[in-house]
């Protein structure tokens, strides 16, 4: 495990016993060199290896480097239609996006809106609850077989497509699953909006709306730019979504072809994919910079004071029934909607007292076993992967600290890599890696670990980055302490760091927990038998016609991530400021 | 700390699960969820020693993951239970099925089996029509989908998706008068061919769509349930497919799987069969409520060896009729 020091003060001690093993045992302790090359090992395996061998598989799948074959499997008319529609969908969500998450953004930290914190909490559930699971709730939402609308008298007529499928809908829902990604990244940057600034403008006579369009726009500008870069990111990336909403009326986007090529077709077709694979790992990637670029320029350039703050008076009332009412449109309805498409028989039962049945809980639950399995196999897999990130996430951390602040930022760029790209490019280059048998480990593919390692990889950034966060804010002086009074690196580590380092473990742990639990991108392609995960029997059941006991599976797993929720709230006051992007 | 480290590795350990029991028995099936289930249950209610346990999704899905598996060398199942004969008998070229030459097929059609004992169909599933109860019109034709009543009105299964699909498209292009050009016509009428028959029963059972060809035993057992479908036999006759069971060669368990084929060929096997909704394979364990005699049902011929060497060209010609 990587031991490291900040400092390397006089800390060996002048007379020790110097038996074979002791020596290797003080090696192991002492040397800094061997660390630093332990993280690094760590981050090869984990970030860069599945980039490399999906690249090489995707330009030269026979061992030679033949763009002109790559290029050919991208211009079928699939490919291309499919890639547009990709680019279609997410920069329109995108923008949908920005136009429902920023003015949150602006009312919950620049105003006195009564309830903001739970209004923000709200807010940001739609990017811990599962895209398929929302997508699955709005797709009972509405259309003709509404359970809820029916409840009510006003479902559509029999015969309406469900306006949810295909291009709109996915539209729609991207926009609501991104829009905290742009109310986290724009609430940073008015955060850094300083007070005297506003102040100044107010007191010579202008309006807010004029002080939030000619001043506070211009400043946030940057945060503007990659908070929509990130939307888009995410958009293009997107499995769940496109897969309920788009593939059962053939709208396919390029995850979704992916997945049906591969899942049709089988490993025949791997050069193919993995060229499909790169092309959207590149579209991901030009966001990513886009966004990075963007916020470089965001920063130095203002003295950050005491945030800014308007006070909304008369309109405080109002505008907090229009935030409320937006969350029971966007959050609350569709999930009410799901909650009663999972307690009727069938699909397209109206639901009263006479039909209501707990039966689908009872079915997902406790008769099938594959349900079952997967709620075991979902919980072992993102809590294995929460628990050990967390463990090494720390030593990583204190790692990484001692190389210099150029490297640092490179070593961090890779580990965000495997999260940037989307779940299912990781998810082939797994298949690429694993599939064809290794030597001591064999074969992983139908095995768990593989599920395993690919979540390793892709919650990696999601550990490292409160623990990261920190630790670089520990004082020195502890450990400089401990050291003076002769602690070793290896003790300072375990006993004064690694404490202090906790509360933020646990957090990066929990957040790694609810996304690894829920998602569907990664193993949709990497399951096996007795290895499913949630994310693919509720696919499985809704892909098998079985939509009411999807729903109850999807319900049950919203229960169990607010409970998470809830639970890493309580952690929050233990945490450095802004691990929680609702506090 | 030592503690929650020592509870990471355990956790991680329990991930493999419990190393191959003897009686553990792994079984790939095209069912639906809630019909596997049951199937094994009451097989393992049969054979306490065995456990087994099940992979379901649509026949060229479970195929495409089995190829996968048998290229990392490390096939999983030892029973395939999957919709059409097609699919088995490409296996069989392969050499990937086992012989079961003494398999208790009493009471069942010869003609419904490999003379080989490598697979054993186990029932009876035709396609026919769905419709939704408040469609403006009670189909009775196949070219009835073509009508402008039914204009975008009208959902199929993709033989990308299934097994059975893929064997109606083929018997209709063959059977009907107008061949491909029926297929055009649904295209040209705004049919939408996208997933696999459970998709089209949640389509027209919720409403979104009216009428969808479909497997018979979803809309027949659906409507018990309230569901407000009905099924339709039409008067041209129907394409059917009999779900066969097949042990594969690499089977780690193969005794297990011979006692699950024979239960599967059995007057229970038969008669759960029929409990859950389906013609069963032998005539004897009689017929689920909601279905005409099997006499009347006409059962339209197709060509299974041209169907298995022409099976990517038909999938390739089906997507793009269909305009995909």
């Amino acid at each position: 495990m990587a031991v490291s020091q900040s400092i390397r003060p006089n800390e060996r001690p002048a007379s020790r016993d110097a038996g074979s093993l002791s020596i290797l045992w003080r090696k192991l302790r002492y040397d800094t060199r061997l660390s630093g090359l332990a993280v690094l090992v760590v981050i090869f395996l984990l970030s860069l290896v599945p980039v490399l061998r999906l690249v090489s598989t995707a330009i030269a799948p026979g061992g030679e480097v033949d763009f002109v074959a790559f290029a050919s499997r991208l211009a079928s008319p699939a490919v291309i239609r499919a890639t547009f529609n990709t680019l279609d969908t997410s920069f329109f969500g995108a923008l949908l996006a920005l136009v429902i998450g920023a003015p949150f953004a602006v009312a919950l930290s620049m105003t006195d809106l009564p309830g903001r914190r739970t209004l923000g909490f709200l807010l940001l559930l739609p990017l811990m609850i599962a895209p398929q699971v929302m997508a699955l709730s709005w797709l009972h939402l509405f259309g003709p077989s509404s359970t809820l609308l029916g409840a009510f008298n006003l479902s559509p007529l029999p015969g309406t497509a469900n306006p949810l499928l295909g291009r709109d809908g996915i539209i729609l829902l991207y926009a609501i699953q991104h829009a905290p990604i742009i109310f986290i990244t724009l609430r940073a940057g008015l955060m850094r909006v300083p007070r005297d600034l506003v102040e100044a403008a107010r007191s010579s006579g202008s309006s807010p709306l004029r002080v939030l369009l000619t001043i506070i726009l211009p400043m946030v500008r940057p945060y503007v730019v990659a908070a929509t870069a990130l939307a888009f990111v995410s958009g293009v990336g997107n499995f769940g979504i496109p897969a309920l909403l788009g593939m059962p009326v053939n709208y396919l986007t390029l995850t979704t072809l992916i997945y049906q090529r591969i899942s049709s077709f089988g490993p025949s077709v791997l050069p193919q994919v993995a060229a499909l694979s790169v092309l959207i790992a590149i579209l991901a990637l030009l966001g990513v910079t886009l966004q990075a670029l963007a916020l470089r320029r965001s920063g130095h350039r203002f003295t950050v004071g005491t945030p800014a703050r308007f006070s909304l008076g008369g309109w405080r009332l109002p505008l907090a029934l229009i935030g409320w009412i937006a969350i029971l449109f966007m959050l609350i309805l569709p999930v009410l909607a799901l909650v009663t498409t999972a307690l009727i028989p069938s699909f397209g039962v109206p639901l009263n007292w006479a039909t209501l049945t707990f039966s689908n809980f009872e079915e997902v639950l406790f008769r099938q076993a594959s349900t079952n399995r997967a709620f075991r196999n979902s919980t072992m897999l993102a809590g294995g992967t929460a628990l050990l990130l967390a463990f090494g996430a720390v030593p990583l951390a204190i790692g990484l600290e001692r190389f210099s602040r150029l490297s640092q930022r490179i070593f961090h760029g890779m580990i965000e890599l495997p999260y940037a790209l989307p779940g299912i490019v990781l998810a082939i280059a797994c298949i690429l890696l694993f599939l064809r048998p290794l030597p001591f480990i064999g074969s992983l593919y139908a095995t768990p670990w593989i599920i395993l390692a690919a979540y390793l990889m892709r919650f990696f950034a999601l550990a490292m980055k409160p623990v990261t966060a920190a630790v670089g804010q520990m004082s020195r002086d502890l450990d400089e302490a401990a050291a003076v009074s002769g602690a070793y690196p290896l003790r300072r580590m375990l006993t004064i760091i690694a404490p202090l380092a906790a509360p933020a473990a646990v957090a990066g742990a929990l957040l790694v927990f609810m996304s690894a639990f829920n998602e569907l991108t990664v193993s949709a392609l990497l399951w096996s038998s007795g290895n499913e995960t949630l994310g693919v029997v509720l696919f499985s059941l809704e892909e098998a016609g079985l939509g009411t006991q999807a729903a109850a599976i999807a319900v049950t797993t919203i229960v169990i991530v607010v409970g998470l929720l809830f639970l890493l709230d309580r952690l929050g006051r233990r945490l450095p400021a802004g691990v929680l992007p609702w506090r | 700390m030592r503690q929650l480290l020592a509870a990471a590795i355990v956790m991680a350990a329990g991930l493999h699960p419990a190393f191959a029991l003897d009686g553990k028995l792994v079984l790939y099936t095209s069912q639906p969820n809630t019909d596997a289930q049951q199937t094994t249950d009451a097989f393992m209610a049969k054979n306490p020693g065995i456990k087994v346990e099940w992979v379901r999704d649509g026949t060229p899905k479970i195929m495409a993951k089995l190829r996968a598996e048998i290229e990392a060398g490390n096939p999983q199942p030892d029973v395939l239970l999957l919709s059409d004969v097609v699919t088995m008998e490409g296996l069989k070229k392969e050499g990937r099925l086992l012989a079961f030459k003494d398999a208790n097929t009493d009471g069942i059609d010869p003609a419904l089996m490999d003379r080989d004992g490598t697979y054993f169909s186990t029932k009876l599933i035709t396609t026919g029509i769905i419709y939704n109860t408040k469609a403006p019109f009670v189909p009775s034709s196949w070219s009835d989908l073509t009508k402008p009543e039914a204009k975008n009105l009208v959902s199929m299964p993709s033989p990308l998706t299934s097994g059975a699909a893929m064997i109606h498209t083929v018997t209709l292009t063959e059977n009907l008068p107008g061949g491909w050009d029926f297929y055009a016509e649904l295209a040209k009428n705004g049919a939408q061919a996208a997933g696999g028959n459970g998709d089209v029963l949640k389509a027209v059972s919720g409403g979104d769509k009216l009428f969808g060809m479909i497997v018979d035993y979803m809309p027949i057992r659906e409507k018990a349930k309230g569901a407000p479908v009905e099924f339709v036999f039409p008067k041209e006759g129907v394409s059917a497919v009999t779900e066969p069971v097949a042990i594969l060669s690499t089977a780690k368990n193969p005794e297990a799987a011979k006692a699950f084929v024979n239960f599967l060929l059995s007057e229970e096997g038969q008669k759960l069969a029929v409990s859950m909704g389906y013609i069963p394979a032998r005539p004897d364990a009689g017929l689920p409520a909601g279905y005409p005699d099997r006499s009347t049902i006409k059962v339209l011929a197709f060509d299974a060896a041209g169907a298995l060497t022409n099976d990517t060209a038909n999938k390739e010609k089906f997507s793009e009729v269909m305009g995909q």
